[in-house]
Protein backbone atom coordinates (compact mmCIF):
# COMPACT_ATOMS: atom_id res chain seq x y z
CA UNK A 1 0.00 0.00 0.00
CA UNK A 2 1.55 3.30 -1.09
CA UNK A 3 -0.38 5.74 1.06
CA UNK A 4 0.53 5.84 4.78
CA UNK A 5 -2.11 4.70 7.26
CA UNK A 6 -2.12 8.09 9.02
CA UNK A 7 -3.04 9.85 5.77
CA UNK A 8 -5.73 7.31 4.97
CA UNK A 9 -7.11 7.68 8.48
CA UNK A 10 -7.21 11.48 8.16
CA UNK A 11 -8.99 11.32 4.81
CA UNK A 12 -11.43 8.57 5.82
CA UNK A 13 -12.48 10.28 9.05
CA UNK A 14 -12.83 13.56 7.18
CA UNK A 15 -15.12 11.97 4.57
CA UNK A 16 -17.17 10.22 7.24
CA UNK A 17 -17.54 13.47 9.19
CA UNK A 18 -18.84 15.23 6.08
CA UNK A 19 -21.30 12.42 5.49
CA UNK A 20 -22.49 12.35 9.09
CA UNK A 21 -22.99 16.10 9.16
CA UNK A 22 -24.86 15.95 5.86
CA UNK A 23 -22.45 18.28 4.07
CA UNK A 24 -23.42 18.15 0.43
CA UNK A 25 -20.26 19.55 -1.10
CA UNK A 26 -16.83 19.41 0.52
CA UNK A 27 -13.24 19.66 -0.69
CA UNK A 28 -10.78 16.81 -0.44
CA UNK A 29 -7.69 18.35 -2.02
CA UNK A 30 -6.99 22.05 -2.41
CA UNK A 31 -5.11 22.73 -5.63
CA UNK A 32 -2.95 25.64 -4.53
CA UNK A 33 -1.17 27.31 -7.43
CA UNK A 34 1.21 29.84 -5.89
CA UNK A 35 2.50 30.99 -9.29
CA UNK A 36 2.25 30.24 -13.01
CA UNK A 37 5.95 30.70 -13.76
CA UNK A 38 7.65 27.51 -14.94
CA UNK A 39 11.06 26.36 -16.04
CA UNK A 40 9.62 24.08 -18.71
CA UNK A 41 7.41 24.68 -21.74
CA UNK A 42 5.63 21.33 -22.08
CA UNK A 43 3.57 20.63 -25.19
CA UNK A 44 0.51 19.37 -23.34
CA UNK A 45 0.35 22.11 -20.72
CA UNK A 46 -2.03 25.06 -20.98
CA UNK A 47 -1.20 26.55 -17.59
CA UNK A 48 1.72 28.83 -18.22
CA UNK A 49 0.88 30.94 -21.27
CA UNK A 50 0.61 34.40 -19.70
CA UNK A 51 2.24 37.82 -20.14
CA UNK A 52 5.44 38.34 -18.12
CA UNK A 53 3.80 40.57 -15.50
CA UNK A 54 1.37 37.76 -14.68
CA UNK A 55 4.14 35.16 -14.60
CA UNK A 56 6.03 37.33 -12.12
CA UNK A 57 3.11 37.38 -9.71
CA UNK A 58 2.92 34.91 -6.87
CA UNK A 59 0.78 34.24 -3.84
CA UNK A 60 2.20 35.31 -0.51
CA UNK A 61 2.45 32.71 2.26
CA UNK A 62 -0.35 34.55 4.07
CA UNK A 63 -2.63 34.29 1.03
CA UNK A 64 -1.86 30.58 0.81
CA UNK A 65 -2.61 29.99 4.49
CA UNK A 66 -5.87 31.96 4.31
CA UNK A 67 -7.02 29.87 1.35
CA UNK A 68 -6.06 26.61 3.06
CA UNK A 69 -7.77 27.63 6.29
CA UNK A 70 -10.95 28.72 4.56
CA UNK A 71 -11.14 25.64 2.37
CA UNK A 72 -10.46 23.10 5.11
CA UNK A 73 -9.41 20.26 2.80
CA UNK A 74 -7.17 17.67 4.50
CA UNK A 75 -4.80 17.52 1.53
CA UNK A 76 -3.12 20.30 -0.43
CA UNK A 77 -1.59 19.82 -3.84
CA UNK A 78 0.85 22.54 -4.89
CA UNK A 79 1.16 22.57 -8.67
CA UNK A 80 1.79 25.63 -10.79
CA UNK A 81 3.90 26.69 -12.65
CA UNK A 82 6.88 25.30 -10.87
CA UNK A 83 6.47 25.74 -7.11
CA UNK A 84 10.21 25.51 -6.45
CA UNK A 85 10.64 28.80 -8.34
CA UNK A 86 8.64 30.52 -5.59
CA UNK A 87 11.14 32.20 -3.27
CA UNK A 88 8.93 31.56 -0.21
CA UNK A 89 7.91 28.00 -0.99
CA UNK A 90 9.68 26.64 2.09
CA UNK A 91 7.73 29.03 4.32
CA UNK A 92 4.50 28.01 2.58
CA UNK A 93 5.22 24.30 2.98
CA UNK A 94 6.23 24.67 6.63
CA UNK A 95 3.06 26.63 7.34
CA UNK A 96 0.96 23.88 5.83
CA UNK A 97 2.82 21.18 7.75
CA UNK A 98 2.11 23.14 10.93
CA UNK A 99 -1.56 22.95 9.95
CA UNK A 100 -1.21 19.16 9.54
CA UNK A 101 -2.14 19.22 5.89
CA UNK A 102 -0.92 16.41 3.66
CA UNK A 103 0.98 18.22 0.93
CA UNK A 104 1.84 17.06 -2.57
CA UNK A 105 4.39 19.50 -3.92
CA UNK A 106 4.27 18.90 -7.69
CA UNK A 107 7.61 19.67 -9.28
CA UNK A 108 9.49 19.10 -12.51
CA UNK A 109 12.47 18.55 -10.19
CA UNK A 110 14.87 20.70 -12.19
CA UNK A 111 15.55 22.61 -8.94
CA UNK A 112 14.77 19.80 -6.51
CA UNK A 113 18.25 18.58 -5.67
CA UNK A 114 19.53 22.11 -5.09
CA UNK A 115 16.63 23.10 -2.83
CA UNK A 116 16.18 19.90 -0.85
CA UNK A 117 18.39 21.00 2.07
CA UNK A 118 15.89 23.79 2.76
CA UNK A 119 13.09 21.30 3.49
CA UNK A 120 12.62 18.96 6.42
CA UNK A 121 11.26 15.45 5.87
CA UNK A 122 7.75 15.02 7.24
CA UNK A 123 4.92 12.55 6.87
CA UNK A 124 2.89 15.53 5.69
CA UNK A 125 5.19 16.44 2.80
CA UNK A 126 5.48 14.51 -0.48
CA UNK A 127 7.46 15.63 -3.48
CA UNK A 128 5.40 14.59 -6.49
CA UNK A 129 7.87 14.61 -9.35
CA UNK A 130 6.64 15.11 -12.90
CA UNK A 131 7.94 12.20 -14.98
CA UNK A 132 5.96 11.31 -18.09
CA UNK A 133 7.68 8.03 -18.86
CA UNK A 134 11.04 6.60 -19.71
CA UNK A 135 13.91 8.96 -20.51
CA UNK A 136 13.21 9.56 -24.20
CA UNK A 137 9.47 9.75 -23.69
CA UNK A 138 9.68 12.16 -20.78
CA UNK A 139 12.21 14.43 -22.47
CA UNK A 140 10.08 14.69 -25.57
CA UNK A 141 6.91 15.21 -23.57
CA UNK A 142 8.45 18.11 -21.64
CA UNK A 143 10.28 19.35 -24.75
CA UNK A 144 13.68 19.26 -23.11
CA UNK A 145 16.53 16.81 -23.48
CA UNK A 146 18.16 15.90 -20.19
CA UNK A 147 15.04 16.67 -18.13
CA UNK A 148 14.59 13.05 -17.13
CA UNK A 149 18.12 12.67 -15.80
CA UNK A 150 17.89 15.82 -13.71
CA UNK A 151 14.52 14.75 -12.29
CA UNK A 152 15.78 11.28 -11.44
CA UNK A 153 18.79 12.76 -9.69
CA UNK A 154 16.41 14.87 -7.60
CA UNK A 155 14.20 11.87 -6.84
CA UNK A 156 17.10 9.78 -5.65
CA UNK A 157 18.45 12.56 -3.47
CA UNK A 158 15.02 13.17 -1.95
CA UNK A 159 14.50 9.48 -1.24
CA UNK A 160 17.97 9.26 0.27
CA UNK A 161 17.21 12.21 2.56
CA UNK A 162 14.07 10.50 3.83
CA UNK A 163 11.39 12.47 2.01
CA UNK A 164 8.19 10.97 0.74
CA UNK A 165 8.40 10.94 -3.07
CA UNK A 166 5.96 9.96 -5.79
CA UNK A 167 6.19 10.31 -9.53
CA UNK A 168 3.42 12.01 -11.45
CA UNK A 169 2.81 11.13 -15.10
CA UNK A 170 0.39 12.47 -17.69
CA UNK A 171 -0.29 10.38 -20.77
CA UNK A 172 -1.44 11.54 -24.19
CA UNK A 173 -2.41 9.82 -27.40
CA UNK A 174 0.48 7.79 -28.77
CA UNK A 175 1.67 6.62 -25.37
CA UNK A 176 3.29 3.19 -25.58
CA UNK A 177 1.78 1.08 -22.77
CA UNK A 178 4.73 -1.31 -22.79
CA UNK A 179 7.11 1.54 -22.19
CA UNK A 180 4.89 2.85 -19.40
CA UNK A 181 5.03 -0.52 -17.65
CA UNK A 182 8.81 -0.56 -17.98
CA UNK A 183 8.77 2.98 -16.59
CA UNK A 184 6.83 1.76 -13.54
CA UNK A 185 9.61 -0.77 -12.90
CA UNK A 186 12.22 1.97 -13.20
CA UNK A 187 10.60 4.40 -10.79
CA UNK A 188 9.73 1.80 -8.19
CA UNK A 189 13.39 0.80 -8.35
CA UNK A 190 14.28 4.36 -7.37
CA UNK A 191 12.55 3.86 -4.03
CA UNK A 192 9.56 6.12 -4.57
CA UNK A 193 6.51 5.63 -2.38
CA UNK A 194 4.14 5.28 -5.29
CA UNK A 195 3.08 6.36 -8.74
CA UNK A 196 0.49 8.97 -9.69
CA UNK A 197 -0.86 9.00 -13.22
CA UNK A 198 -3.50 10.67 -15.30
CA UNK A 199 -4.70 10.99 -18.87
CA UNK A 200 -3.99 14.43 -20.32
CA UNK A 201 -6.67 17.08 -20.38
CA UNK A 202 -7.41 18.96 -23.59
CA UNK A 203 -6.24 22.41 -22.47
CA UNK A 204 -7.31 24.79 -25.22
CA UNK A 205 -4.19 26.90 -24.63
CA UNK A 206 -1.76 23.98 -24.91
CA UNK A 207 0.62 24.00 -27.90
CA UNK A 208 -0.32 20.47 -28.90
CA UNK A 209 -3.99 20.21 -29.86
CA UNK A 210 -3.81 16.89 -31.70
CA UNK A 211 -3.06 14.27 -29.09
CA UNK A 212 -5.87 14.42 -26.58
CA UNK A 213 -7.37 10.99 -26.04
CA UNK A 214 -11.10 10.47 -25.99
CA UNK A 215 -12.64 8.38 -23.25
CA UNK A 216 -12.73 5.11 -25.21
CA UNK A 217 -9.02 5.36 -25.97
CA UNK A 218 -8.18 6.36 -22.39
CA UNK A 219 -9.90 3.27 -21.05
CA UNK A 220 -8.10 1.02 -23.53
CA UNK A 221 -4.71 2.53 -22.74
CA UNK A 222 -5.15 2.29 -18.99
CA UNK A 223 -6.54 -1.23 -19.22
CA UNK A 224 -3.34 -2.20 -21.04
CA UNK A 225 -1.14 -0.36 -18.56
CA UNK A 226 -2.82 -1.23 -15.27
CA UNK A 227 -3.97 -4.83 -15.78
CA UNK A 228 -1.62 -7.71 -14.95
CA UNK A 229 0.16 -5.57 -12.38
CA UNK A 230 3.52 -6.47 -10.98
CA UNK A 231 3.75 -6.90 -7.20
CA UNK A 232 6.37 -4.17 -6.94
CA UNK A 233 4.12 -1.44 -8.36
CA UNK A 234 2.47 0.91 -5.88
CA UNK A 235 0.04 3.65 -6.76
CA UNK A 236 -0.50 6.73 -4.66
CA UNK A 237 -4.09 7.03 -5.81
CA UNK A 238 -7.48 5.59 -5.03
CA UNK A 239 -7.67 2.01 -6.41
CA UNK A 240 -11.23 2.77 -7.44
CA UNK A 241 -10.09 5.73 -9.53
CA UNK A 242 -7.63 3.42 -11.29
CA UNK A 243 -10.52 1.03 -11.96
CA UNK A 244 -12.41 4.00 -13.41
CA UNK A 245 -9.52 4.71 -15.78
CA UNK A 246 -9.47 1.04 -16.80
CA UNK A 247 -13.17 1.17 -17.64
CA UNK A 248 -14.30 -1.02 -14.75
CA UNK A 249 -16.27 1.70 -13.01
CA UNK A 250 -18.24 4.79 -13.90
CA UNK A 251 -18.18 8.01 -11.91
CA UNK A 252 -19.55 11.47 -12.43
CA UNK A 253 -17.20 14.42 -12.19
CA UNK A 254 -17.10 16.14 -8.79
CA UNK A 255 -15.30 19.40 -9.58
CA UNK A 256 -15.78 20.86 -6.09
CA UNK A 257 -13.74 17.99 -4.60
CA UNK A 258 -10.45 19.53 -5.70
CA UNK A 259 -10.95 23.30 -5.84
CA UNK A 260 -8.25 25.61 -7.18
CA UNK A 261 -6.87 28.82 -5.70
CA UNK A 262 -4.30 30.98 -7.49
CA UNK A 263 -3.29 34.60 -8.05
CA UNK A 264 -6.65 35.31 -9.71
CA UNK A 265 -8.75 33.90 -6.85
CA UNK A 266 -10.91 30.78 -6.53
CA UNK A 267 -11.21 29.28 -9.99
CA UNK A 268 -14.58 28.23 -11.42
CA UNK A 269 -15.31 25.36 -11.80
CA UNK A 270 -12.14 23.28 -11.46
CA UNK A 271 -8.39 23.02 -11.83
CA UNK A 272 -8.58 22.53 -15.60
CA UNK A 273 -11.27 24.93 -16.76
CA UNK A 274 -11.15 28.70 -16.26
CA UNK A 275 -14.70 29.93 -16.30
CA UNK A 276 -14.15 32.83 -13.95
CA UNK A 277 -12.99 33.61 -10.43
CA UNK A 278 -14.52 34.46 -7.08
CA UNK A 279 -13.05 35.85 -3.90
CA UNK A 280 -13.94 33.14 -1.40
CA UNK A 281 -14.32 29.39 -1.26
CA UNK A 282 -17.84 29.85 0.10
CA UNK A 283 -18.73 31.93 -2.93
CA UNK A 284 -17.20 29.29 -5.20
CA UNK A 285 -19.39 26.58 -3.70
CA UNK A 286 -22.52 28.72 -3.70
CA UNK A 287 -22.33 30.51 -7.03
CA UNK A 288 -20.82 27.98 -9.43
CA UNK A 289 -23.41 26.37 -11.68
CA UNK A 290 -22.03 22.88 -11.10
CA UNK A 291 -24.65 21.26 -13.31
CA UNK A 292 -22.96 22.88 -16.33
CA UNK A 293 -19.81 20.80 -15.91
CA UNK A 294 -18.79 17.17 -16.09
CA UNK A 295 -19.38 14.66 -18.83
CA UNK A 296 -23.07 14.28 -17.98
CA UNK A 297 -23.62 17.99 -18.62
CA UNK A 298 -22.73 17.60 -22.30
CA UNK A 299 -20.29 20.48 -21.95
CA UNK A 300 -17.79 19.92 -24.79
CA UNK A 301 -14.95 21.21 -22.60
CA UNK A 302 -15.58 18.28 -20.28
CA UNK A 303 -16.09 15.68 -23.00
CA UNK A 304 -12.74 13.90 -22.85
CA UNK A 305 -11.96 14.52 -19.21
CA UNK A 306 -11.12 11.58 -16.98
CA UNK A 307 -8.62 13.52 -14.91
CA UNK A 308 -8.14 12.90 -11.21
CA UNK A 309 -9.15 16.43 -10.18
CA UNK A 310 -12.70 15.62 -11.24
CA UNK A 311 -12.92 11.87 -10.90
CA UNK A 312 -10.75 10.83 -7.97
CA UNK A 313 -13.03 12.57 -5.46
CA UNK A 314 -16.03 10.33 -6.24
CA UNK A 315 -13.72 7.32 -6.07
CA UNK A 316 -12.45 8.38 -2.63
CA UNK A 317 -15.94 9.13 -1.37
CA UNK A 318 -17.06 5.77 -2.73
CA UNK A 319 -14.17 4.03 -0.98
CA UNK A 320 -14.63 5.64 2.40
CA UNK A 321 -18.36 6.27 2.25
CA UNK A 322 -19.74 2.74 2.53
CA UNK A 323 -18.66 -0.76 3.54
CA UNK A 324 -19.21 -1.94 -0.03
CA UNK A 325 -16.95 0.79 -1.35
CA UNK A 326 -14.39 0.18 1.36
CA UNK A 327 -14.18 -3.52 0.57
CA UNK A 328 -13.85 -2.74 -3.14
CA UNK A 329 -11.00 -0.37 -2.31
CA UNK A 330 -9.22 -3.00 -0.20
CA UNK A 331 -9.68 -5.59 -2.95
CA UNK A 332 -8.38 -3.09 -5.50
CA UNK A 333 -5.30 -2.41 -3.41
CA UNK A 334 -4.18 -6.03 -3.60
CA UNK A 335 -5.73 -7.07 -6.93
CA UNK A 336 -3.27 -7.62 -9.79
CA UNK A 337 -6.12 -7.41 -12.33
CA UNK A 338 -5.21 -10.43 -14.47
CA UNK A 339 -6.60 -9.82 -17.96
CA UNK A 340 -5.63 -11.73 -21.11
CA UNK A 341 -7.36 -9.12 -23.26
CA UNK A 342 -5.06 -6.48 -21.82
CA UNK A 343 -2.03 -8.62 -22.71
CA UNK A 344 -3.27 -8.65 -26.30
CA UNK A 345 -3.48 -4.87 -26.22
CA UNK A 346 0.15 -4.77 -25.11
CA UNK A 347 1.17 -7.11 -27.92
CA UNK A 348 -0.71 -4.97 -30.44
CA UNK A 349 0.98 -1.83 -29.14
CA UNK A 350 4.39 -3.49 -29.36
CA UNK A 351 3.80 -4.31 -33.01
CA UNK A 352 3.09 -0.67 -33.91
CA UNK A 353 5.59 2.12 -34.02
CA UNK A 354 4.86 4.59 -31.23
CA UNK A 355 3.35 7.88 -32.31
CA UNK A 356 5.35 11.06 -32.39
CA UNK A 357 4.24 12.82 -29.21
CA UNK A 358 6.20 10.78 -26.73
CA UNK A 359 8.90 9.42 -28.96
CA UNK A 360 12.22 10.91 -29.88
CA UNK A 361 13.77 7.76 -31.14
CA UNK A 362 13.08 4.10 -30.62
CA UNK A 363 14.25 3.32 -27.10
CA UNK A 364 16.21 0.09 -26.89
CA UNK A 365 14.17 -1.24 -24.00
CA UNK A 366 10.70 -0.34 -25.16
CA UNK A 367 9.83 -3.90 -26.10
CA UNK A 368 11.11 -5.59 -23.02
CA UNK A 369 7.68 -6.07 -21.46
CA UNK A 370 7.53 -9.52 -19.95
CA UNK A 371 3.83 -9.68 -19.15
CA UNK A 372 4.89 -10.94 -15.74
CA UNK B 1 -18.90 30.56 -21.33
CA UNK B 2 -20.63 29.22 -18.25
CA UNK B 3 -23.67 28.08 -20.21
CA UNK B 4 -22.04 25.84 -22.79
CA UNK B 5 -24.17 24.66 -25.65
CA UNK B 6 -24.66 20.93 -25.26
CA UNK B 7 -22.73 19.22 -27.98
CA UNK B 8 -22.29 15.61 -26.93
CA UNK B 9 -24.53 12.85 -25.73
CA UNK B 10 -23.15 10.44 -23.14
CA UNK B 11 -22.94 7.70 -25.79
CA UNK B 12 -20.89 9.93 -28.05
CA UNK B 13 -18.59 10.93 -25.22
CA UNK B 14 -17.97 7.39 -24.07
CA UNK B 15 -17.14 6.28 -27.63
CA UNK B 16 -14.77 9.18 -28.31
CA UNK B 17 -11.37 7.98 -29.55
CA UNK B 18 -9.69 11.33 -30.03
CA UNK B 19 -10.84 14.53 -28.39
CA UNK B 20 -10.90 17.43 -30.83
CA UNK B 21 -8.42 20.16 -29.98
CA UNK B 22 -9.33 23.81 -29.84
CA UNK B 23 -9.18 26.06 -32.89
CA UNK B 24 -6.96 28.95 -31.95
CA UNK B 25 -8.57 32.29 -32.73
CA UNK B 26 -6.12 34.90 -33.99
CA UNK B 27 -7.08 37.94 -31.93
CA UNK B 28 -3.76 39.75 -31.56
CA UNK B 29 -4.11 43.30 -32.88
CA UNK B 30 -7.90 43.08 -33.22
CA UNK B 31 -9.97 46.16 -32.41
CA UNK B 32 -13.62 45.13 -32.21
CA UNK B 33 -16.37 47.51 -33.29
CA UNK B 34 -18.34 47.61 -30.03
CA UNK B 35 -21.24 49.23 -31.86
CA UNK B 36 -23.85 47.37 -29.87
CA UNK B 37 -24.17 46.03 -26.32
CA UNK B 38 -23.98 42.49 -27.65
CA UNK B 39 -20.76 43.23 -29.53
CA UNK B 40 -19.23 44.68 -26.37
CA UNK B 41 -20.24 41.65 -24.33
CA UNK B 42 -18.87 39.22 -26.91
CA UNK B 43 -15.61 41.12 -27.30
CA UNK B 44 -15.05 41.21 -23.53
CA UNK B 45 -15.76 37.49 -23.36
CA UNK B 46 -12.96 36.99 -25.88
CA UNK B 47 -10.73 39.35 -23.92
CA UNK B 48 -11.35 37.24 -20.81
CA UNK B 49 -10.19 34.16 -22.71
CA UNK B 50 -7.23 35.94 -24.31
CA UNK B 51 -3.75 35.09 -22.98
CA UNK B 52 -2.27 38.51 -23.62
CA UNK B 53 -2.74 42.08 -22.47
CA UNK B 54 -5.43 44.30 -23.92
CA UNK B 55 -5.81 48.07 -23.90
CA UNK B 56 -9.06 49.46 -22.55
CA UNK B 57 -10.08 53.02 -23.29
CA UNK B 58 -12.69 54.24 -20.85
CA UNK B 59 -15.43 56.75 -21.57
CA UNK B 60 -13.46 59.15 -19.38
CA UNK B 61 -10.60 58.94 -21.86
CA UNK B 62 -8.33 56.96 -19.54
CA UNK B 63 -6.33 54.20 -21.23
CA UNK B 64 -5.53 51.04 -19.29
CA UNK B 65 -3.18 48.27 -20.33
CA UNK B 66 -4.61 45.20 -18.65
CA UNK B 67 -4.62 41.45 -18.42
CA UNK B 68 -8.28 40.56 -18.02
CA UNK B 69 -8.59 37.44 -15.87
CA UNK B 70 -12.24 37.54 -14.93
CA UNK B 71 -15.62 38.86 -15.95
CA UNK B 72 -18.97 38.85 -14.27
CA UNK B 73 -21.99 39.52 -16.36
CA UNK B 74 -25.21 41.03 -15.12
CA UNK B 75 -28.46 42.13 -16.68
CA UNK B 76 -27.11 45.52 -17.65
CA UNK B 77 -23.70 46.79 -18.73
CA UNK B 78 -23.44 48.75 -15.50
CA UNK B 79 -23.92 45.56 -13.52
CA UNK B 80 -21.27 43.70 -15.54
CA UNK B 81 -17.56 44.12 -15.02
CA UNK B 82 -14.14 42.77 -15.88
CA UNK B 83 -11.33 42.21 -13.38
CA UNK B 84 -7.75 42.77 -14.43
CA UNK B 85 -4.13 43.20 -13.48
CA UNK B 86 -1.99 45.93 -14.99
CA UNK B 87 1.74 45.45 -15.56
CA UNK B 88 2.56 48.09 -12.95
CA UNK B 89 -0.01 47.72 -10.19
CA UNK B 90 0.10 44.76 -7.82
CA UNK B 91 -3.59 44.70 -6.91
CA UNK B 92 -6.65 43.39 -8.73
CA UNK B 93 -8.80 46.07 -10.31
CA UNK B 94 -12.20 46.10 -11.95
CA UNK B 95 -14.14 48.24 -14.35
CA UNK B 96 -17.75 48.09 -15.42
CA UNK B 97 -18.68 47.19 -18.98
CA UNK B 98 -20.58 50.48 -19.17
CA UNK B 99 -17.37 52.48 -18.75
CA UNK B 100 -15.53 50.80 -21.62
CA UNK B 101 -15.49 52.74 -24.90
CA UNK B 102 -12.76 50.92 -26.81
CA UNK B 103 -10.97 47.59 -26.61
CA UNK B 104 -7.78 46.63 -28.37
CA UNK B 105 -6.09 43.24 -28.25
CA UNK B 106 -2.77 45.04 -28.06
CA UNK B 107 -0.50 42.58 -26.25
CA UNK B 108 1.16 39.49 -27.60
CA UNK B 109 -1.01 36.40 -27.47
CA UNK B 110 1.07 34.11 -25.27
CA UNK B 111 -0.86 31.02 -26.31
CA UNK B 112 -0.26 31.56 -30.02
CA UNK B 113 2.52 30.43 -32.30
CA UNK B 114 3.82 27.56 -30.24
CA UNK B 115 2.67 24.63 -32.28
CA UNK B 116 3.71 21.15 -31.38
CA UNK B 117 4.48 20.37 -34.98
CA UNK B 118 6.98 23.26 -35.06
CA UNK B 119 8.75 21.85 -32.02
CA UNK B 120 8.97 18.39 -33.57
CA UNK B 121 10.36 19.85 -36.83
CA UNK B 122 12.77 22.05 -34.93
CA UNK B 123 13.86 19.14 -32.78
CA UNK B 124 14.50 16.85 -35.73
CA UNK B 125 16.52 19.52 -37.53
CA UNK B 126 18.69 20.19 -34.48
CA UNK B 127 19.10 16.51 -33.79
CA UNK B 128 20.18 15.91 -37.39
CA UNK B 129 22.70 18.73 -37.01
CA UNK B 130 24.19 16.92 -34.03
CA UNK B 131 23.04 19.38 -31.36
CA UNK B 132 22.72 18.24 -27.76
CA UNK B 133 20.45 19.39 -24.93
CA UNK B 134 17.73 20.46 -27.31
CA UNK B 135 14.73 22.00 -25.65
CA UNK B 136 11.95 24.54 -25.62
CA UNK B 137 12.45 27.30 -23.11
CA UNK B 138 9.67 29.24 -21.42
CA UNK B 139 9.17 32.84 -22.54
CA UNK B 140 11.57 35.30 -20.97
CA UNK B 141 10.09 37.44 -18.21
CA UNK B 142 11.43 40.53 -20.04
Amino acid sequence: MAIPISQMWTVSTYVLKQKLTGTKRFPLVLMLEPLFRCSLACAGCGKVQYPPHILKKQLTPEECFAAVDECGAPMVSIPGGEPLLHPQIVEIVNGLIARKKYIYLCTNALELKRRLPEFTPSKYLTFSVHLDGQREHHDFSVCREGGYDIAVEGIKEAVQRGFRVTTNATFFDGTDPNSVRAFFDEVMGMGVEGIILSPGYSYDKAPDQNHFMGRARVRRLFRAILSNRKPTWKFNMSPLFLEFLMGNRTYECIPWGMPTFNIFGWQKPCYLLQDGYVDSFKELLETTEWENYGVASGNPKCANCMVSCGYETPAIIDGFGSWKGFLAMVRGTFNKYPDTGALKLLDEAASHLPAALVQIEEPANSLEETHA
Amino acid sequence: MSAEVKKYTMEQVEALELAPGAEHEDLEGWIPELATEEELRQALEKAFDYRGDVTLTLRSGERIEAFIFNRRTGATLAESYVQYFTPKAPEKRKVSYAEIARLEFSGKDRAAGKHWEDWVKNYNEKKAAGEKNIGLKPDALE
